[in-house]
């Protein structure tokens, strides 16, 4: 799919700021070493000042490294074919606060030489994805600090980049827009697109990102995959639907023979979930607000894949059909839950039977794999369909199931 | 080409919603009807038109020259301070797209505000005469020595070289060298005192211009003798009579036959003040001669100086007042063309402040440059030195705003050349602006937009 293995690729990178007589100052970046893959979604964590925004700018451009090099995309990051493909939101959103919303997007629009009608277009999605159509035609600069946010981040979106770099993307937005960020970067990384994020809303990070790395004096300290970093094997968590105070009992008495702690309660809703369900109410019954309405819709242009992706993807899909099926996390696990709760009853008679071992069954792997083609043969003939343009009516019908699925996560 | 113009849409949206444009636009067109109005000049119909061309003219090009200057520094260095610039470069534009997208954006202001206003000028300068009440002669004068464009012939500088050669060793062998000051101002000194003997005219005793190679265009209009009396005392009533002849003067030297007149025309004008007066054509002689003679009568008690800057000038009728007017327009335009690459510069580099106190300075100075280059030579001989490897330098490369004066050219109704046109804009756009532009590109290329400072 693509020559070079990395989206973000350092070499020693270093950035010194140097006082008025070039002495050394402060070390922002030191010797970083940073491998990000293209379609991972990249958490940069780090307390204030351990180089996380200076290691942004050095990697755009915006800053010139003392030592070492970067690439993005295989490239330099100021080379206009290589800044094309590329989407950022800086820490803040600097806007001119002279433009409306809508010229804003156009303006950012025009410097990526997008066609008018296709220009035209994405701004009205994106104005409509960020909530601020009913405002579009107000000048930034009398926008809060979250509608700001909203429009950084639709600009950054404008010309559909590979790879999205987020300088705290959250900061000053509310929770709808926290959430629909979320979404929309797990939407992206599911297109294919390599984000990296750099936050100090660690709940945010840890929702998202396959892998993260922390700074701390402009150093690498700790990297890794998320799930690996924060896993504690050592514990076993069970959820469930709601249990008699006798089935509670027996499961605690069981454990206990284990000679394992173990600690019961009823989960509580996430405050995130509950605000959104409110707010989402209070749309329903058209209360007048000067603010953010968001649909919580993502940019069709952001969603919609290009026929020559499709193709891509399925060439991928075929000889991948395993990992892509366990790449799912979130809809694997939605499954499981769905798969536990339905057979609630079977699992609770092997945990209260001895003779049984407790192991996690693949119910849904069987499932999942359903619609896709089983054999290589048939991919091939879709594939030549396509790309011939000879694709028959039944073979388009059997595809759309899939596409549906696919955006099914975030309704 | 897309980007360069997305920024400069952008620029001149920045420029009119942050008002700057509309102050100054507001300022000029108040203005400028006030002056058409208010401005008398010396009560004639000429004078109160050349009065209003002079200070709207001037004013137009001060405005304009303060607003391109506020507004490229503040476009530029506002990106930079306020971090736009981490958005926009981050975008697939290069950074000499953006400043040129920046530069197109005030210099289409600047030609959409000056047109405007130069408009309204001309307009006012036509419509003047149809609302004051003006003698035949004063209509007359007025188009003859106003709305027209007229050429200009100077006698031609004497070479006193070798005289002053002469002098300097004198003064050398005689140790009468003036202390302090250097050769070379000495020799420009002793330079200037041997032209004006040269064209100093006692009492009783004339002086005679010859112009060779006169092409009117057309015979039967009128030439013009303009001219302007320095004295070595003053007259009681402060003005000089004389006597002109005008016409192929070789006929009474050499008793050449010549069917071309020689005209006479007795005068008394005042001093220190540019005076004229028309006669026909047909003075010069068909192969292109034409002399100038002026007695200084013996009624006058003073020696008559004409100095070799603007002492006289032989000037006819060669272009219309309004093609006269489009190319005064332009030379403001180059001044502001300047201006904005000045501006650039400066905040390819410099903060918002620094860069408009920079381009604040440099305005000063080129339009006080000829001031400012003639007080240099005055300096000490060490001094002298010094300035002639540094400063000097760097004030020559400034353009000469003073000489740009377009009211200065349209009021005494001197023709600004197509060639003068294009050797102003080879030297003042393409080369001075140029340069100016080359070093803000370079400058900016490798600026750390994201670092701090200060």
């Amino acid at each position: 799919m693509k020559n070079e293995k990395y989206a973000i690729e350092t070499f020693s990178l270093t950035k010194v700021f140097s006082d008025l007589w070039g002495r050394d100052k402060v070390y922002a970046v030191d010797n970083l070493e940073l491998k990000i893959r293209y379609n991972e979604v990249f958490g940069l964590l780090g307390p204030n000042g351990s180089g996380k925004t200076t290691t942004l700018k050095v990697l755009l451009g915006l800053l010139h490294p003392t030592k070492g090099k970067a690439l993005l995309l295989g490239g330099d990051s100021t080379d206009p074919k290589i800044n094309s493909r590329i989407g950022f939101l800086p820490e803040e959103s600097y806007l001119y606060t002279y433009l409306t919303a809508r010229e804003t997007l156009d303006f950012y629009g025009r410097l990526f030489s997008l066609p008018s009608q296709i220009r035209k277009a994405r701004v009205e999605a994106l104005l409509d994805m960020v909530g601020l159509k009913a405002v579009a035609n107000r000048p930034v600069g009398t926008f809060s600090k979250g509608m700001a946010r909203r429009i950084g981040l639709a600009q950054a979106l404008i010309n559909d980049p590979e790879l999205l770099i987020l300088d705290e993307p959250t900061t000053g937005l509310d929770p709808i827009g926290t959430r629909q960020i979320k979404d929309l970067i797990l939407q992206l990384a599911k297109r294919g697109k390599t984000i990296l994020l750099s936050s100090h809303l660690l709940a945010d990070v840890e929702d998202v990102c396959d892998r993260i790395t922390v700074l701390y004096g402009g150093k690498i300290q700790a990297e890794g995959k998320v799930k690996e970093l924060l896993q504690q094997a050592d514990k076993t968590q069970i959820i469930s639907g709601r249990l008699s105070d006798d089935v509670l009992q027996k499961i605690r008495d069981l454990i206990t023979s284990e000679n394992a702690a173990c600690e019961m309660s009823s989960p509580m809703e996430k405050l995130e979930t509950f605000f959104i369900r409110t707010v989402v109410e209070a749309q329903k019954s058209n209360l007048p607000t000067s603010g953010a309405f968001s649909t919580t819709q993502i940019g069709d242009f952001l969603t919609a894949e290009s026929r020559q992706q499709k193709i891509l993807e399925k060439l991928v899909t075929a000889t991948e059909v395993p990992e892509k099926t366990e790449e799912t996390a979130k809809t694997k696990k939605t499954e499981s839950v769905q798969a536990f709760d339905a057979k609630k009853s079977e699992i609770l008679e092997q945990l209260t039977d001895d003779s049984k071992t407790s192991k996690t069954e693949p119910v849904s792997k069987t499932e999942s794999v359903k619609d896709i083609p089983q054999t290589k043969q048939e991919i091939n003939r879709d594939l030549l369909d396509e790309l011939t343009g000879s694709g028959r009516e039944s073979d388009k019908k059997e595809n759309q199931p899939d596409k549906k699925e696919g955006g099914s996560g975030h309704e | 080409m897309s980007r360069i113009r997305a920024v400069a849409i952008n620029t001149v949206k920045q420029a009119l919603r942050i008002k700057i444009v509309l102050v100054f636009m507001l300022i000029l067109f108040v203005l400028i009807p006030v002056m058409a109005l208010g401005l008398t000049g010396d009560g004639t119909i000429k004078g109160r038109l050349q009065s209003f061309v002079t200070y709207s003219l001037s004013l137009t090009s001060l405005i304009l020259s303060l607003m391109t200057i506020i507004l490229t520094t503040y476009s530029l260095s506002e990106d930079v301070y306020k971090k736009y610039a981490y958005m926009v470069l981050t975008k697939p534009i290069r950074r000499f797209e953006l400043l040129l997208g920046k530069l197109a954006g005030v210099i289409f202001l600047d030609v959409v505000v000056l047109f405007f206003c130069a408009g309204l000028i001309y307009a006012a300068t036509l419509y003047i005469p149809h609302y004051y009440e003006a003698s035949g002669e004063q209509l007359d004068s007025l188009n003859n020595q106003f709305f027209t464009a007229r050429s200009s012939l100077r006698p031609p500088v004497p070479d006193v070289t070798a005289e002053v050669v002469e002098e300097y060793r004198k003064l050398q062998a005689s140790n009468q060298l003036p202390e302090g000051m250097s050769t070379q101002s000495i020799m420009r000194e002793l330079t200037n005192r041997k032209l004006y003997e040269k064209h100093a005219v006692e009492p009783g005793r004339d002086i005679v211009w010859e112009f060779s190679n006169v092409r009117i265009p057309d015979p039967n209009q009128q030439i013009f003798i303009r001219f302007k009396y320095d004295v070595a005392v003053n007259p009681p009533d402060n003005v000089i009579y004389s006597i002109w002849d005008i016409g192929d003067l070789r006929q009474i030297d050499f008793a050449a036959v010549s069917a071309t007149p020689i005209y006479r025309t007795q005068r008394q004008d005042i001093i220190r003040t540019s005076r004229e007066f028309s006669i026909n054509a047909d003075a010069v002689a068909d192969d292109g001669y034409l002399g100038v003679a002026f007695l200084n009568v013996p009624l006058n008690p003073t020696v008559v100086i004409f100095s070799p800057e603007d002492g006289l000038e032989v000037l006819y009728k060669s272009s219309t007042y309004t093609a006269n007017f489009v190319r005064g327009v332009l030379l403001i335009l180059f001044r502001l063309i300047f201006l904005a690459c000045l501006g650039i510069l400066a905040s390819s580099f410099l903060s918002f402040p620094v860069a408009i106190l920079l381009c604040i300075t440099i305005l000063c100075l080129a339009v006080s440059r000829g001031f400012i280059m003639e007080s240099f030579n005055y300096l000490s001989q060490e001094v002298h030195l010094i300035y002639s490897l540094t400063i000097r330098l760097l004030i020559q490369f400034i353009p000469q705003f003073d000489q740009l004066n377009a009211a200065h050219y349209l009021v005494s109704a001197q023709l600004i050349s197509w060639s003068a046109i294009a050797q102003i804009a080879a030297l003042v756009v393409v080369l001075k602006a140029g340069i100016l532009l080359a070093l803000a590109l370079v400058i900016f290329s490798f600026r750390e937009i994201a670092r701090v400072t200060g």
